[in-house]
């Protein structure tokens, strides 16, 4: 393991690393444009010039692997801060300067440099005007991308992500020297199957995201770190989130699952987490459904469970290990109740990890290992109907979106038959034909774990509490409902994680040993019970150890 | 005159682009010269030039396929070169050498002598179809100053006169 001192400051790297990684090590930045970690290394743009001790010649920080006893100079360093300089005249020269009006801005690694470097003034010896690229400042290259050739660097970080990473190879250099510009073949769409990614990894303003662009200035977004809940495989996310309204997901680094990628799919899945269609707990008697209070609800509800014959219950591979353990303790060990998972046929998807592997998914629900893991019943369609079939007095539906199924109308004649609690968040058939109707937030309003397909039990945090659901005895009064908080979803609801609402319910139904106060008690008791989740504890699971946050933005770019 | 024509296959024609045996062999017969088949692109494309005329869409394509790259790299690689024509080309392409020794020794006034009587600039065609005008950089003919090439031909030490005999024959071939 190569010893070697940056600015001073001396650090112990793994064998091949690189000066700019060795540098972040010993808390140096070394700026970068066309290095990415996980893409080739092409010394491109030259920006990360660094002095070596003893060494006539400038050294790349991005390609050249730290060496025992190196002696490198960064911010130390008069000639590389010349350097430095002079490429930033150079990329700047045709640069169009247009900050204001860029959606990149406040994540450009160009405006970053620019801010750092202030005491610079990067004269310019330029006498000409400024190259452009006429029809191609704004210019809609595939269903996601929005191109502006002016911005580009010619870092080819969008090409090598497309040959390297998605395996399109669809995003080329055409044309040369001062006139190169990106582009597709024949000008054909780019609908690689994880193209927004090309525009994360420019690391200007030259590719945006066209969902994304200009809704939300990129220094106002919050980032929650989550996990895509768009199939098995279980990427990892930060979601981006202003005023309890979610922006995007952009890409949480991840060498085990997703390195620093997501597909298109679950990458857009992010504007669907706004979507509450159901505000309150509801009452169905009679066909006529009354608006109640979360206290009204739940003892009706403990009420239906005390009297049930026979309690069926239709948990989902979209809720957390915390909440189908704590369904399968309450419902299954104190009631007796029938657990079924139901997992839906989903859309072949795939993802390339850190070691350039691909990983596949088995289905569209972010827990069913999870699921799997805790022991549960887990069927497919036929075998849910089947399990609705069975017959029995109490039917609980823990997220109607848990199988296409449930929206069928041989599934709702089955649920009208008998008593039927539905918690649902997006409007949903079977909400109408529920007993009670139970309102849930989105992911991005709860907190939990997930089991990705690979068997990685991962966080996910609350981005925003979902108005009044910070207790969780949930008894509305004691809810701080928020009026001055205008969200263009509509007004604050009383929607309440499940876990929120199965402690309660256990409390309800004197289930003292379920009655826990956070999802990091539900794991813990999970921990104790079930050998799946032995030996883990909730503060060092995978997705929250400590980040480096300056990596985490810089290479995302 | 030895000079050969370009016949320029139509875009109809070449949307759709598989390779008959004869080009297969050659093909067949490059690669082996080259130690990847990312290398023999640029070979593989000229042979395309000379027997299509000129390198479309679906040339591109076939090129693609047959050397296992994407179309978009191919494409890449045919936009960075000048002598890869991506457009029927007229039949005969004169490429102008507008370079120093080239420029010293009359070629000035051969550019603008070619530009007067075609009536065409640097990168265009006459509607005719039978002439085309380039500008490029050195031919590495310096000593023969100034140079003009007309399609794989080099025409040395000209002046306008002769220049004017040379496009009045070619002219004159039907
Ligand atoms: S478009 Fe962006 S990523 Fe691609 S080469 Fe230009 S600056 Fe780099
Ligand atoms: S591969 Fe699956 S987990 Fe990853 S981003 Fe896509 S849908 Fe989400
Ligand atoms: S040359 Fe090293 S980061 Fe671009
Ligand atoms: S300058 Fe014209 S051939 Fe060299």
């Amino acid at each position: 393991m190569p010893k070697l001192t940056i600015d001073g400051h001396e650090v112990e790297v793994a064998a091949g690393t690189n000066l700019i990684e060795a540098a972040r090590a010993a808390g140096v930045a070394i700026p970068y444009f066309c290095y990415h970690p996980y893409l080739t290394v092409v010394g491109q743009c030259r920006i990360c010039m660094v002095e070596i001790a003893g060494q006539p010649r400038l050294a790349l920080g991005c390609a050249t692997p730290a060496a025992d006893g190196m002696v490198v100079k960064v911010e130390s360093s008069e000639r590389a801060r010349e350097a430095r300089e002079a490429v930033m005249e150079f990329l700047l020269a045709n640069h169009p300067l247009d900050c204001p009006v860029c959606d990149q801005a406040g994540e450009c690694l160009l405006q970053d440099h620019s801010m750092r470097e202030q005491a610079a003034t990067f004269a310019t010896h330029m006498l000409e005007t400024r190259r452009t690229f006429p029809g191609y400042e704004r210019r809609l290259i595939g269903p996601h991308v929005v191109q502006n050739q002016n911005r580009c660097i010619h870092c080819s970080r969008c090409i090598r992500f497309t040959r390297e990473i998605s395996g399109t190879a669809a995003l080329t250099y055409k044309s040369r020297g001062n006139s190169t510009f990106i582009d597709t073949f024949d000008g054909s769409a780019f609908d690689d199957p994880m193209s927004a990614c090309a525009a994360d990894v420019c690391p200007v303003g030259a590719l945006t995201v066209r969902e994304v662009r200009f809704r939300k200035r990129a220094w106002k977004l919050r980032s929650t770190p989550s996990v895509c809940p768009g199939c098995s495989i279980g990427c990892n996310v930060f979601i981006d989130h202003h005023e309890r309204v979610v922006y995007r997901f952009t890409p949480r680094e991840n060498p085990a699952i997703n390195a620093t990628w997501l597909c298109d799919h679950g990458r857009f899945l992010a504007e669907s987490l706004n979507e509450q269609a159901y505000l309150d707990p509801q009452h169905r008697s009679g066909g006529l459904a009354v608006r109640v209070g979360w206290g009204e609800a739940l003892a009706g509800i403990a009420a239906e469970i005390r009297s049930a014959g026979a309690l069926r219950v239709v948990a989902s591979a979209n809720l957390s290990n915390e909440e189908l353990f704590l369904a399968r303790e309450l419902f299954g060990r104190h009631f007796k109740g029938e657990i079924a998972v139901p997992v839906a046929p989903g859309e072949p998807r795939k993802m390339r990890n850190g070691r350039g592997e691909w990983l596949h998914a088995t289905d569209p629900h972010p827990n069913s290992t999870g699921a799997r893991r805790l022991g549960l019943a887990v069927v497919d369609g036929e075998g849910l109907s089947r399990f609705l079939y069975g017959g029995a007095g109490l039917t609980l539906i823990l997220d109607a979106g848990a199988h296409p199924f449930l929206a069928s109308p041989e599934a709702l004649q089955l649920l009208r038959v008998g008593t039927t609690i539905v918690w649902a968040r997006r409007e949903h058939p079977a909400a109408h034909a529920a007993t009670w109707l139970l309102p849930t937030p989105s992911l991005a309003g709860n907190e939990g774990t997930f089991t990705s397909s690979t068997g990685a039990v991962q966080r996910f945090a609350e981005a925003f509490a979902a108005p009044g659901s910070v207790h969780r005895t949930a008894t509305g009064a004691m809810s701080p409902t928020c009026p001055t908080i205008a969200s263009p979803w509509g007004p604050p609801g009383e929607a309440r994680p499940l876990w929120v609402v199965l402690t309660a319910l256990a409390r309800a139904l004197g289930v003292a040993a379920l009655d826990l106060a956070s999802p990091a008690d539900v794991f813990a008791a999970m921990v104790r019970k079930d050998k799946a989740f032995a030996g883990l504890t909730w503060e060092t699971l995978g997705g929250r150890q400590p980040h480096e946050s300056f990596r985490e933005r810089q290479h995302v770019g | 005159m030895s000079t050969r024509p370009i016949v320029a296959v139509p875009p109809e024609a070449l949307r759709i682009v598989t390779f008959d045996a004869a080009m297969e062999a050659s093909i067949a017969e490059l690669l082996p010269r080259y130690p990847t088949r990312r290398a023999a692109v640029l070979p593989v494309l000229w042979l395309c030039q000379e027997r299509f005329g000129w390198i479309s869409p679906g040339v591109v394509r076939a090129v693609a396929a047959r050397l296992g790259e994407s179309p978009a790299f191919v494409e890449g690689v045919v936009s960075f070169y000048t002598m890869y024509q991506t457009a029927p080309p007229a039949r005969y392409v004169l490429q102008v050498c507008t370079t120093l020794s080239c420029a010293w020794c009359g070629g000035r006034e051969l550019v603008a002598h070619l530009k007067e009587r075609l009536g065409i600039s640097f990168g265009e065609k006459t509607p005719d179809g039978m002439f085309q005008l380039v500008g490029v950089q050195c031919l590495g003919a310096c000593g023969t100053a100034p140079v003009v090439q007309i399609n794989d031909d080099y025409y040395e030490n000209l002046d306008v006169a002769k220049l004017d005999a040379i496009l009045d024959e070619l002219a004159g071939r039907s």
